[in-house]
């Protein structure tokens, strides 16, 4: 089992929102969200909406949820699950974990 | 205990109703009856649905399969003909007897058909439905004349895709800044400028009278005729309340409902357009219907229900995006973040130094900053919300 990739700093990542991660990086279809709860626990999902074409990575991050920032579907950070239309799939999300300040992703692991 | 939930109607307030019972653990039966072949989204029907560049399947609330894994049953094709609250069931078409315990109308509206002598003639359009928008779309061909009353939002939209399509498009309203009060004044202004820019004549006026002639449908619009190839109707909606109505249910310009969506006969609820929480206006935009049937799965379940937001729309028209959320009536002073003429630019509305509503113009996430402004009370000095390199997601940090 890898040790993951170091994708960011946790201090990259403003509380409460998120950065992507470019999917030349994580080898993955789509760039990866990495998204800041306002507790401070890091989530990663795909980064596209699974509606339109947004970034969720510029979403709203808030309780356990991600916003997207462009039509508000709503997305449960820990498993990805749709939880507002207009979007009506769930969003892929992988597994990341912060170590001493950093954040390391795990593509295509499930969380 | 509630056993089996029927809701009569497959739009976005009867779909999420569905969605919100299973989201929030509801076990028992849900049954969707809808008169379509399956419930869609009817924002898209003035806009990529009337294009042509969206189908049918394109615009489904929810794709076919999700029906069967959260074990929604939906009866389509099919109408409500009757409530029968004393013997716990909905009539359908045909008379069999659906048994409920708990019935959610979620009927919607149609559409507002003021009394202009002519009306009834098959060149005048309105747009509530798939079937509308598909009908419609045979008219609006190159070259067509198309006249639309009224200006507000589904007018709006249908005279910006028309003239997209290659119509000639000419638009009616007797109201000077159609959605001022919803938008403010000089956004509203500087919106309904936009048709003018994209070759849609607007006028200010009323329209008198429709006649068919050889030559196409003539009307008349203060005083002067012209002809048409087609006419769209886009004057409001009218809430469909005759099941409540016949149920014996209170209704009064809406089926009045209390603050959990329950009618006056505690085993139905009402959601959506149609329904009309005491003391207030009816709201119809798609989120308020949205919220409507969380709260109605809500207290179906007996749990709390989801705290209230500040109202949101959005509207799409000459390939501007707009959003609005709040009250722009209840503002004391506006505070322009950018210019009418930048790509992207936002209205504040302020009351004693808080946010009370905003509208954007190609900016949704100032419009999800404002939200979060309004409805968390976080004061905010109008110099920083005015300026455009102040992050506005700073601005809830206090």
């Amino acid at each position: 089992m890898s040790n993951g990739i170091r994708v960011a700093a946790l201090d990259d990542i403003p509380q409460g929102e998120g950065i992507a991660v470019d999917k030349a990086v994580t080898g993955t279809a789509d760039d990866i969200a990495l998204l800041r709860d306002t507790d401070d626990t890091v989530y990663a999902l795909d980064d596209t909406c699974t509606h339109e074409t947004a970034s969720l990575a510029e979403g709203w991050v808030e309780d356990g949820y991600v916003e997207c920032p462009l039509h508000s579907s709503r997305f449960c950070l820990k498993s990805g699950e749709v939880q507002g239309l207009p979007a009506t799939k769930n969003a892929c999300p992988h597994r990341v974990e912060v170590r001493d300040g950093e954040v390391y992703l795990f593509p295509g692991e499930s969380p | 205990m509630t056993e089996r939930v029927v809701i009569v109607g497959g739009g976005i307030a009867g779909v999420s109703t569905a969605a919100s019972l299973r989201a929030q653990g509801f076990g028992g039966e849900v049954i969707l009856v809808d008169a379509g072949e399956f419930p869609y989204d009817r924002p898209p029907l003035s806009k990529d649905f009337l294009t042509g560049s969206k189908d049918i399947k394109q615009i489904a609330l929810q794709p076919a399969q999700w029906y069967d894994d959260q074990h929604v049953r939906l009866i389509n094709r099919t109408t409500v003909t009757a409530l029968r609250p004393r013997d716990g069931a909905v009539e359908l078409t045909g008379g069999q007897l659906l048994p409920a315990d708990r019935v959610v109308l979620a009927t919607g509206g149609g559409a507002a058909r003021p009394p202009i002598p002519g009306l009834a003639d098959p060149r005048v359009h309105v747009l509530r439905t798939a079937d509308d928008a598909d009908r419609l779309r045979l008219s609006l061909t190159p070259g067509a004349r198309v006249l639309v009353v009224g200006a507000g939002l589904i007018g709006a939209e249908v005279a910006s895709t028309a003239v997209r399509l290659g119509c000639e498009v000419v638009l009616v309203d007797p109201v000077g800044v159609p959605l001022a009060a919803a938008l403010g004044l000089e956004l509203a202004a500087w919106l309904h400028a936009l048709h003018d820019r994209h070759r849609v004549t607007t006028v200010r006026a009323t329209v008198e009278s429709f006649t068919n002639r050889p030559e196409g449908i003539e009307a008349v619009v203060d005083g002067v005729a012209g002809v048409h190839d087609a006419v769209v109707l886009g004057v409001g909606m009218v809430p469909s309340t005759e099941l409540a109505e016949a149920a014996g249910l209170e209704v009064d310009r809406g089926i009045l409902v209390d603050e959990r969506q329950v009618t006056s006969n505690p085993a139905v609820l009402a959601v959506g357009d149609p329904a009309r929480l005491r003391g207030v206006p009816r709201t119809e935009h798609w989120e308020a219907a949205q919220q409507d049937g969380a709260r109605a799965a809500a207290t179906i379940l007996g749990t709390p229900a989801p705290v209230p937001t500040a109202p949101w729309f959005w509207t799409d028209r000459h390939g501007r995006h707009i959003e609005a959320v709040g009250h722009m009536e209840a503002a004391a002073h506006t505070v322009i973040r950018g210019s009418f003429d930048d790509p992207t630019f936002s209205v504040f509305g302020l009351q004693d130094g808080l946010v009370v509503a905003a509208a954007s113009v190609d900016d949704p996430s100032a419009v999800r900053a404002a939200r979060r402004l309004i409805d968390r009370r976080i004061p905010v000095v109008a110099d920083r919300l005015a300026d455009p390199a102040v992050n506005l997601r700073g601005l809830l940090r206090g």
